[in-house]
């Protein structure tokens, strides 16, 4: 019996790969699993090759994971175009098109896997349905009948799916699954290939991704603007909630362009309401100006980037965690501005009411930094419990303050009340320009001095934040992991099996990547001797921005691949085991 | 007008005196400009219009960009927001966006809405939130200290452009025109009144209203621009007997930009369309839950 299966399949755009994945992962969410899809195309805007990644298991799916269980191809040349996305190895089961006329002894993969079966998919799709079209369908006959996946549930997605096109297209694709059923049925596969089924008793589960669930937190959280420009893969965010935020009462604005989508969540912020805009790389490089005068003038904002493959135009489809450093320090002057982020696509909605909290509390612009892969892979999730989350709103004066209104008072917290326009006795000017506390412009070194105090200061609290940060393993494990982000789930997986494995090793997954929480770091390194620093970029900027801030471990080790190269947990597991020794007694240097 | 009444929750014009004097708009705030200034006549303008449309400083948001002229919003007792250069269009549509009750101003230079911010004006005009939006026009960066400017005439020397300027300026009046602005004025501080009367048929118009005021910079600036100059040159539209609702008439006049100093209202729409803080409203009262 598999616990964990990872099925991954690639094919021209025409052959409908993609949709296969998304009527298998909605059955698996019938039935109760838990899964992940990720889907991969190449740069086309419609046809090419296109690959989706199905990784499905009774318990919650982590990471996409590594090599495949099952790889179907349905044509070598796309199939491998995705090299290292869609990896074979020894234990993998290949399903592929026999009218590819390559002999199972002579597949063009460099390792040997553990069966290898030519299917005339193509073959049944017309005998079946009399269409080529019918092919996906096909192949889900062959995975249902072969892995004993959601049998019931993937009929009922394909009565669902062409219910409406007529009785022949419906029954022709029910005929063309029931061929791959068949087929499977008739060429049982050797050993035991039957998937755990699922947890008795469970109910349905939503399949969702991180765009979505970003956008349905900002509405829990009250956003009540929007203002932003599309960008791949952020777009889907404003998609999602120009459908909804009227109902809200609110707004949203697709702009000329990126600087005029954040500009106009500024001044909605300014105006009292909490706001928001989302972006990719391009898109933050372009607002950075408009960030700094958020900071400035000390107004709320939550900024969504998700990060994908660059710089400049990049790899927009593929993930990336490349964009910390611009994120942390690309506007000019002295500024903090807060960055979380999100390590699943679950996550993410606890992630942005997390992020509007903070912006408004501390009256700062908050960074999201998601990525490709949290915000467009396709998660089943259990339904998020709201009760969890509380909401806060910015400090506004009171009628006492608003006698002898001071905007930007010099408080003990650094936070002071904030008015709005259409507040009586509120009225002050805000500005890009350094101020004293009234409001008013000033060029004295003093105030620039007390004021930058109060900006930085303010948010030191953030960095007392433990529920920012998970920390799992032996306390006192001399070797330790630290990963953000998406692949931070790939890291848990590893850590996880090396002390299955009866390795003392813990891991750190910070969500406030950004002021650098040195106390955190700190207390966790107390007992490393090597840690290891796991990211998905070239430099590894997790990895830099730590050692600026704090005292490291004497190995301090990054473990960072380019965008778009997955990292698997095998991988990790290996880099733990692998980290060299210090030759010196446990001591931090930097 | 009653429908300017909705549109822009101002009253109708006061029929007897304004509940408000001119010194509840003006703040305590020293201006930075130099003596002479076209932009203090502005201000006074200003003070003056807000007094006639009658609502209190506080339900009024007044955003501007960079430069000289940006500095406007501090001289009032408005909600003021002084943002960077170039964005004060967008962000003052995302003030009226979010809270479409608010009088939003928005006021800067030429190079402020024509050079760095000039991409943002076709939008601002088409998307046509009930905005007023007033440039400052000096022809020249004052707060740089006199670098060329998007309306630097063709040939101007300045410190930027020691050997004369080898580009035409361009043409604020026929950009806004051509771009579909609702409301489009010209003013100059030399004439008080008509610069007064203008900038409150602006805030009152239901829709994007642009006006464009000639306001010398006494230290960079032309001498053939300054207010003494102005007062002989100037030529009042309605003196020209110009209909406003002549959109194609006001385009021709406007071609004299540079040439001729028109003052007075060049376009309002007679029929104004929907402004869409009004559809976001409608939208919001259609689709409201709960």
């Amino acid at each position: 019996m598999l616990n964990d299966l990872i099925i991954g399949m690639a094919g021209s755009g025409g052959d409908g790969i993609v949709s296969a994945g998304e009527s298998l992962i909605s059955a698996l969410a019938q039935d109760g699993y838990y899964a992940i899809l990720t889907k991969s195309f190449g740069s086309q805007i419609r046809g090419g090759e296109s690959s989706c990644r199905l990784r499905v298991a009774s318990t919650p799916v982590l990471n996409p994971g590594g090599t495949l269980t099952v790889a179907v191809v349905l044509n070598w040349e796309d199939f491998l175009r995705f090299g290292g996305e869609l990896p074979v190895g020894p234990g993998t089961v290949v399903i592929y098109e026999q009218k590819t006329k390559v002999a199972p002894d002579a597949i063009p993969l460099s390792v040997k896997p553990a069966i290898v079966r030519a299917v005339p998919i193509t073959e049944l799709a017309m005998k079946s349905a009399g269409t080529q079209q019918a092919k996906n369908n096909v192949v889900l006959g062959l995975l249902a009948g072969w892995f004993g996946l959601a049998r019931e549930s993937i009929l009922e997605g394909i009565r669902k799916k062409f219910g409406r096109k007529g009785v022949d297209i419906l029954q022709g694709n029910e005929r063309a699954y029931t061929a791959g059923l068949d087929y499977a049925d008739r060429h049982p596969l050797e050993g035991d290939w039957r998937f755990n089924p699922p947890q008795a008793g469970v109910g349905k589960r939503r399949i969702t991704d991180g765009n979505e669930l970003c956008a349905s937190a900002a509405l829990f959280a009250g956003c009540k603007f929007f203002g932003g420009y599309p960008i791949t893969p952020a777009t889907e965010i404003m998609q999602y909630l120009q459908k909804d935020i009227w109902k809200h009462g609110g707004s949203l604005l697709q702009a000329e362009d990126e600087i005029a989508g954040i500009a106009a969540v500024v001044g909605a912020s300014f105006a009292g309401r909490k706001a928001m805009t989302a972006t990719s790389g391009p898109g933050l490089s372009l607002k950075s100006e408009v960030l700094g005068l958020a900071s400035q003038a000390e107004l709320p904002l939550v900024c969504v980037n998700v990060q994908r493959g660059g710089p400049s135009t990049g790899l927009p489809t593929k993930s990336e965690q490349a964009d910390l450093f611009a994120a942390a320090f690309s506007a000019h002057g002295d500024t903090v501005r807060p960055i979380l982020a999100p390590i699943s696509v679950e996550d993410m909605f606890g992630i942005t009411v997390e992020a509007f909290n903070i912006a408004e509390e501390f009256q700062t612009p908050v960074i999201v930094l998601s990525d490709q892969e949290i915000a467009q892979r396709k998660d089943i999730v259990d339904p998020v419990d709201r009760s969890r989350f509380k909401l806060v709103d910015r400090l506004v004066p009171t009628a006492a303050e608003l006698e002898n209104y001071t905007r930007f008072r010099l408080t003990e917290s650094g936070i002071s009340p904030l008015s709005h326009p259409g507040m009586k006795g509120g009225s002050y000017l805000a500005a890009g320009i350094e101020h004293n506390e009234r409001g008013d412009p000033t060029s004295s070194g003093e105030m620039h001095e007390q004021m930058n105090n109060k900006r930085l200061n303010k948010l030191n609290p953030l960095k007392l934040r433990r529920d920012l940060f998970l920390i799992e393993g032996d306390p006192a494990a001399e070797v330790g992991v630290i990963s953000w982000g998406s692949v931070a789930g790939v890291a848990l997986e590893a850590v996880r099996t090396a002390r299955a494995q009866g390795l003392a090793v813990k891991l750190l997954i910070p969500k406030l990547v950004y002021p650098v929480a040195e106390e955190i770091y700190q207390e966790f390194f107390a007992s490393l001797r090597r840690c290891l620093v796991v990211e998905q970029s070239h430099q590894g900027q997790l990895h830099r921005i730590i050692r600026m801030w704090v005292n490291v471990p004497a190995v301090f080790d990054s473990f960072a691949k380019s965008g778009a190269n997955p990292i698997t947990p095998d991988e990790v597991l290996r880099k733990i085991s692998a980290m060299p020794r210090p030759t010196a007694p446990a001591s931090l240097s930097r | 007008m009653i429908t300017s009444t909705i549109e822009c929750g101002c009253p109708p014009a006061p029929a007897g005196p304004s509940a408000y004097t001119t010194k509840d708009f003006r703040s305590d705030l020293k201006p930075i400009w130099c003596p002479g200034c076209g932009d203090y006549g502005v201000v006074t303008a200003l003070y003056r219009a807000l007094v006639a449309i009658g609502r209190p400083a506080h339900e009024i948001a007044f955003i501007s960009g960079i430069g000289c002229s940006s500095r406007i919003p501090g001289y009032t007792t408005a909600y003021g927001f002084n943002t960077v250069h170039g964005r004060a269009l967008p962000v003052a549509q995302g003030i009226k966006m979010a809270n479409p009750d608010l009088l939003v101003l928005v006021a800067g230079g030429d190079g402020d809405g024509f050079s760095i911010g000039g991409g943002h004006v076709p939008h601002a005009i088409r998307r046509n939130l009930d905005l007023t939006y007033i440039v400052m026009d000096n022809h020249i960066y004052g707060l740089t200290k006199g670098q060329l400017s998007p309306t630097t005439p063709r040939g101007a020397k300045t410190s930027s452009s020691t050997y004369g300027s080898m580009e035409d300026p361009v043409n604020p009046l026929l950009y806004v025109l051509g771009y579909g602005a609702g409301f489009v004025a010209q003013g100059v501080p030399a004439d008080m009144d008509g610069l007064t009367k203008m900038i409150e048929e602006a805030i009152r118009y239901p829709g994007f209203a642009f006006v464009n005021i000639q306001s010398p910079c006494v230290t960079f600036g032309d001498p053939d621009d300054q207010m003494k100059v102005q007062k002989t040159k100037m030529r009042k539209l309605s003196a020209e007997g110009h209909d406003p609702a002549n959109r194609l008439r006001a385009m021709e006049l406007a071609q004299d930009y540079g040439k001729e100093l028109y003052t007075g209202v060049f376009y309002r729409n007679p029929n104004p369309p929907p402004t869409y803080d009004s559809q976001i409203r409608e939208r919001q009262s259609a689709l409201r839950v709960g």
